[in-house]
């Protein structure tokens, strides 16, 4: 027994001293309109277990707004090319950091890498991609497109909060109870199944067929798609194809389309979205394809797939989102996510209650 | 009728048609003749139904990748045991050269080795790791993947994901253009931070 405790200890020894503190770099530019306060990283760690490295980043950045401007999110991009490939990013939508106010970021992430791969000396770096202030303008070198993504996130924002302050003057507190109580409901109700998307082909070799997906009608849409097609086997749909006409008189240059998967149960989720940049002129039409493989981790056998327009960007930056009442029809609602402006009130609203949302409303 | 019931057991056997011969001859006629008994053998009779309809079903939730990788671990664990312990035919003129004592020490080792694991090795590393040494199947191409545990962008057995042990996900979601997405809420703020791995 003796020795089988001392093996074990041995075994705990060697597991600790393998870990490694992990360098890290912040990187702003010198005209970054937030100046970093703080950076603690203290709680990660890089570890060779066995024949691969482990990399925990557990890091907590306090910025402060160093503009005239409000803050309305911020995306930092996260590279660890030494120890993972890819990249990843973490973005704070629905802010609002007056000048001169301070915040924090949040960064998790986990990394493995063959020790074979000549990885020696891991290290993180987090760079700025971007800032949205209040009046929509951006700042960064926006490698990650997250201007884009931000103004949408800030426009479903402002979208969502006039809704609530109408439904607090229209239907009072008790209407805007409700439909917290309604969206908790969904929140909770909304999961799906787990999702991969494989450039290509995935692995899957059993038979697929082809399968023609409708669109949601969406008269209030600057696009109008139509005649879509996916080859479809077990558990998987790829090649998505679609036709879409600009029915507006202003040019567009990206649109993304939310893909609704049915099984032959019955049960609908939302899988994923489809982006494209595609320019298009006023009353033109195009082609969208995507040589990609949308499977599920869990055997579903696909019935039916159904899209929507989900967002539109026009020339020039300015986007089209759907409008609430579009959002409301059940199908929709009950599988498109909120947005995290919904999220966040929703969060407030669960965890301090009916006054502290309405006060939360007032300050927008 | 025979006036002794027959045990359960039997009964068990004659509904799942397992009974044979004098005993089944002998338990059909106590039945035929004997209403507590037949209640008996007609819920046997759904107890079984009921077992072969669940056995169609899958439990909710089944991870399918963590489950295959574990299947595979169990496996060559198992394989490694059986090598060590297990008498082999074709083995018996080594005995003289083996004794327990190497084999032994080499099992409790293994478990040294198994323990240290399993109370230090978080699951979701367990499968990267499987995956970094190719015990598990992989996409030939790069994979960006999202699910309730988080989000993850593997390639050629490198990792790189998003998942906290502090909270769930409240929204996940993948993307055509390459790319992966989770959204966390803070419990306190409400502040949302959505965080995202990308193909190169």
């Amino acid at each position: 027994m003796k020795s089988f405790l001392k093996l074990a200890a041995l075994s705990m020894l060697v597991h600790v001293a393998s870990a490694q503190t992990l360098s890290h770099k912040i990187d702003l530019p010198k005209d970054s309109p937030v100046a970093l306060l703080s950076a603690d990283f203290s709680n990660s760690s890089a570890t060779a277990r066995g024949g691969a490295y482990v990399v925990d980043v557990y890091a907590s950045l306090s910025l402060r707004n160093t503009t005239q401007r409000r803050i309305r999110g911020i995306t930092l991009a996260v590279y660890a090319q030494d120890v993972a490939p890819g990249k990843g990013s973490v973005s704070v939508p629905s802010l609002d950091v007056a000048p001169g106010a301070t915040f924090s970021v949040r960064i998790e992430n986990h990394l493995v890498r063959p020790l074979s791969s000549g990885a020696s000396n891991p290290g993180v770096e987090v760079k700025l991609d971007g800032i949205l202030f209040d009046d929509l303008t951006f700042y960064g070198p926006d490698t990650l497109e997250s201007q884009r993504l931000m103004t949408k996130w800030e426009m479903e924002a402002r979208r969502d909060r006039d809704y609530f302050k109408s439904l607090l003057k229209t239907a009072g507190t008790e209407g805007l109870r409700q439909e917290m109580l309604a969206g908790l409901s969904r929140q909770s109700d909304r999961k799906g199944p787990g999702v991969q998307m494989v450039r290509g082909r995935a692995t899957n070799q059993d038979a697929e067929r082809e399968v023609q997906f409708a669109f949601i009608s969406m008269p209030d849409s600057p696009l109008e798609a139509s005649e879509g097609t996916a080859r479809v086997s077990v558990s998987e749909a790829r090649a998505p194809r679609f036709s879409v006409r600009n029915r507006s008189n202003r040019a567009v240059e990206h649109l993304e389309i939310g893909w609704i998967v049915k099984d032959q149960q019955g049960r609908e989720f939302y899988a994923a979205s489809m982006p494209a940049d595609l320019k298009l002129a006023p009353k033109q039409s195009g082609d969208v394809r995507q040589e990609a493989s949308l499977r599920f981790q869990q055997p579903i056998a696909i019935q039916s797939v159904t899209g929507f327009v989900a967002s539109v960007e026009y020339v020039g930056g300015e986007q089209w989102i759907p409008s609430r009442s579009t959002l409301a029809t059940q199908r929709l609602r009950n599988l498109v996510p909120a947005s995290p402006e919904e999220q966040r009130l929703l969060q407030i609203y669960s965890k301090k209650g009916l006054d502290a949302l309405i006060e939360e409303l007032k300050k927008f | 009728m025979s006036t002794r019931h027959p045990f359960d057991t039997e009964l068990a056997l004659y509904a799942g048609g397992d009974l044979r011969g004098w005993d089944w001859v002998k338990t059909a006629a106590h039945v035929r003749g004997c209403e507590a008994c037949r209640v008996s053998v007609a819920a046997f009779h759904l107890d079984q139904q009921r077992l072969l309809d669940s056995a169609d079903d899958m439990p909710a939730g089944l991870n399918w990748d963590r489950l295959a990788s574990e299947m595979a671990a169990n496996v060559r664990v198992g394989l490694a045991a059986g090598e060590c312990i297990g008498p082999v035919a074709g083995r018996e003129s080594q005995k003289a050269i083996w004794n327990w004592k190497p084999a032994g020490a080499f099992a409790g080792l293994a478990m040294v080795f198994a323990a240290a694991w399993w109370l230090n090795m978080p699951t979701s590393d367990t499968a990267a790791l499987s995956r970094a040494f190719g015990f598990v199947q992989e996409d030939r191409g790069p994979v960006v993947e999202a699910s309730s545990a988080g989000i993850e962008f593997r390639e050629n057995g490198s990792v790189l994901g998003v998942s906290t042990s502090a909270a769930q996900p409240v929204v996940t979601s993948v993307s055509f253009g390459g790319s992966a997405s989770a959204r966390y809420v803070d419990d306190d703020t409400g502040q949302v931070t959505i965080a995202t791995v990308y193909v190169q």
